[in-house]
């Protein structure tokens, strides 16, 4: 049987085989290429697409693992990105992120096989936003729309394929976490109070780019009945000092503001670096709370332990009041107080990366 | 005739392990009068785990400590020059300790870099992670290279626990790194 399909224009009809797609679909799998969903499988025309859309070789190397003796190419990106669904038009805004993401120690070591299983968060500013259909408002951490779906999902399988680092393999999450591949969202520029990330990370006005780090989770904060920006953000603080989230000395976050407590906030004269130094001198755990949970002490390498606390003293969680420790968009729809707290693997690069064409 | 579906891991056509099997390090007749060098990886209890190890070598096998060194980055293999002080300075290595997803493949390769520079290498390893420092051995090209598994997990232990931790463990490194075995 073959299906018929109209295109885009709605002006002509081809036959597809779907049947053939089907045993192409099966056979990416038992090449043990698939994350577990379909594969697109990927043919020299259809890659070639993707490469049309980069000035970069598709030789160049784009990330190395020495220790695995494994790289990825311009090429690879692209064959993975169009393996994960992406249109090619999608393509700049993978390299972007990719490049975005080598800026991370986490990255180029031991990251993507660590217990911790963490997962990329991608946030894109700029005019490919909209040009690319980024969805920027409400479900914006998924499910529902192409680009924020595949462009981590290409991430996600170059680090598969490319590196060779599987589960239950050289990739050891012990759990993972929900959404890993699966967060990309475009910063609500229209409805955000503050500047674009990507401007205040160092990019010119207008700039279309992606920024990107690696979370060890998310979690919500639900606060819609204050209008006190400072009960607001001791709400975040509560959220973000949680002891379970910290084993080393300090730990990094951040806060994907939803439009609502945004504009709250910066009604209230609350600018980004407003909020970190609220947030960095607020968020943290007495040494007795932190004590009754075995992690009040640092060791030699500043690992978290029991230790024999006495005093109650304030630890902060927050290294400082840096960018780098406390990452700060906005996105969502404007129709409740709902954020979202993230927690970061490391610390967050501080910079963005330009999207560039052909 | 259809297009090929392309492969996306840039390996076509690669053997699965690099090379043929590489050849270990020959192991020591005896430990007595031999040069341990220990080298851990900053994970918890890694370091006091090796060293009471090597107060037992000295103790029992009349070996001597001359290194005693900590690998900064427990992700990646052992840098270089960090190598290189082993190699001048002892006879074989004990290194560890493997608990963690990307430290247990690195420890498994600072292993068998230790072997390629001569010196027979016992590595301690978590059992909760043996599935990933088996294919780090055979990336290595190395295929089932022995390591020591040390029960899971280490961290928790108690400094007497480490100790008795240490005590258990002697019989498996001394055999790791002799050709007979524990005596």
């Amino acid at each position: 049987m073959t299906a018929v399909h109209t295109d885009s224009a709605g002006q002509a009809e081809t036959e597809l085989d779907a049947d053939a797609a089907q045993a192409a679909i099966e056979y990416c799998y038992t090449r043990g290429w698939s994350d577990g969903l379909p594969l697109v499988p990927a043919t020299r025309p259809l890659v070639e697409k993707f490469l049309a859309t980069t000035a970069r070789s598709p030789e160049e190397v784009i990330g190395r693992l020495p220790q695995l003796d494994r790289s990825v190419t311009v090429e690879l990106a692209a064959i993975n990105a169009a393996m994960a669904g992406c249109l090619p038009q999608y393509f700049p805004v993978v390299l972007a992120t990719w490049d975005a993401l080598m800026r991370e120690r986490s990255t180029t070591g031991g990251g993507w096989q660590s217990t911790s299983g963490p997962a990329p968060l991608i946030i894109v500013n700029g005019p490919v936003r909209t040009e690319l259909g980024i969805n920027a408002a409400g479900g914006v951490f998924g499910p529902g729309f192409r680009p924020n779906a595949t462009i981590p999902r290409a991430i996600g399988l170059m680090v598969r394929n490319a590196y060779g680092i599987h589960p239950h393999e050289l990739e050891q999450a012990t759990q993972g976490l929900p959404g890993r591949w699966s967060i990309c969202l475009a910063e609500n520029e229209e409805e955000s109070p503050w500047p674009p990330l990507a401007t205040e990370a160092g990019l010119p006005p207008g700039t279309s780019a992606a920024t990107a780090t690696l979370l060890r989770t998310c979690e919500f904060v639900d606060n819609r009945h204050t209008g006190n920006a400072e009960q607001l953000l001791a709400d975040f603080a509560d959220t973000i000092g949680r002891s379970g989230a910290w084993i080393f000395r300090h730990a990094s976050a951040g806060i994907v503001f939803c439009p609502e407590h945004a504009q709250l906030l910066a009604g209230a004269g609350f600018d980004r670096a407003a909020i970190r130094a609220f947030l960095a001198d607020s968020s943290g755990r007495s040494t007795a709370a932190l004590a009754g949970v075995g992690k009040d002490a640092c060791d030699d390498n500043g690992v978290r332990g029991p230790g024999h606390a006495t005093d109650d003293t304030f630890q902060r969680m927050l290294p400082g009041s840096e960018a780098e420790h406390l990452i700060i968009a906005v996105a969502g729809a404007r129709n409740a107080g709902i954020s979202m707290v993230v927690r970061l693997f490391g610390g967050w690069s501080g910079t963005a990366v330009p999207v560039t064409g052909p | 005739m259809p297009n090929a579906i392309l492969d996306p891991t840039g390996r076509a056509g690669a053997a699965k392990s690099p090379g043929p099997g590489l050849t270990l390090a020959a192991r020591r007749p005896q430990l007595s009068g031999l040069r341990v060098g220990l080298m851990d990886n900053t994970k918890h209890n890694a370091a006091l785990l090796l060293a009471e190890l090597g107060k037992l070598l000295a103790a029992e096998h009349g070996a001597t400590v001359t290194v005693e060194a900590t690998k900064a980055n427990f992700a990646a293999p052992a840098p270089a020059d960090l190598m290189e002080r082993y190699r001048e300075a002892c006879d074989v290595v004990i290194t560890g300790v493997g608990d963690c997803g990307s430290c247990s493949a690195s420890a498994v390769a600072d292993g068998i870099g230790f072997e390629q520079a001569g010196l027979p290498a016992a590595v301690i390893c978590s059992d909760a992670f043996v599935v990933t420092a088996d294919a780090m051995a055979e990336l290595r090209g190395a295929p089932g290279y022995h390591y020591v598994r040390t029960a899971h997990p280490v961290a928790v232990l108690t400094t007497d626990q480490v100790r008795e931790r240490a005590k258990e463990l002697l019989p498996e490194v001394v055999a790791a790194i002799t050709e007979h075995g524990a005596p």
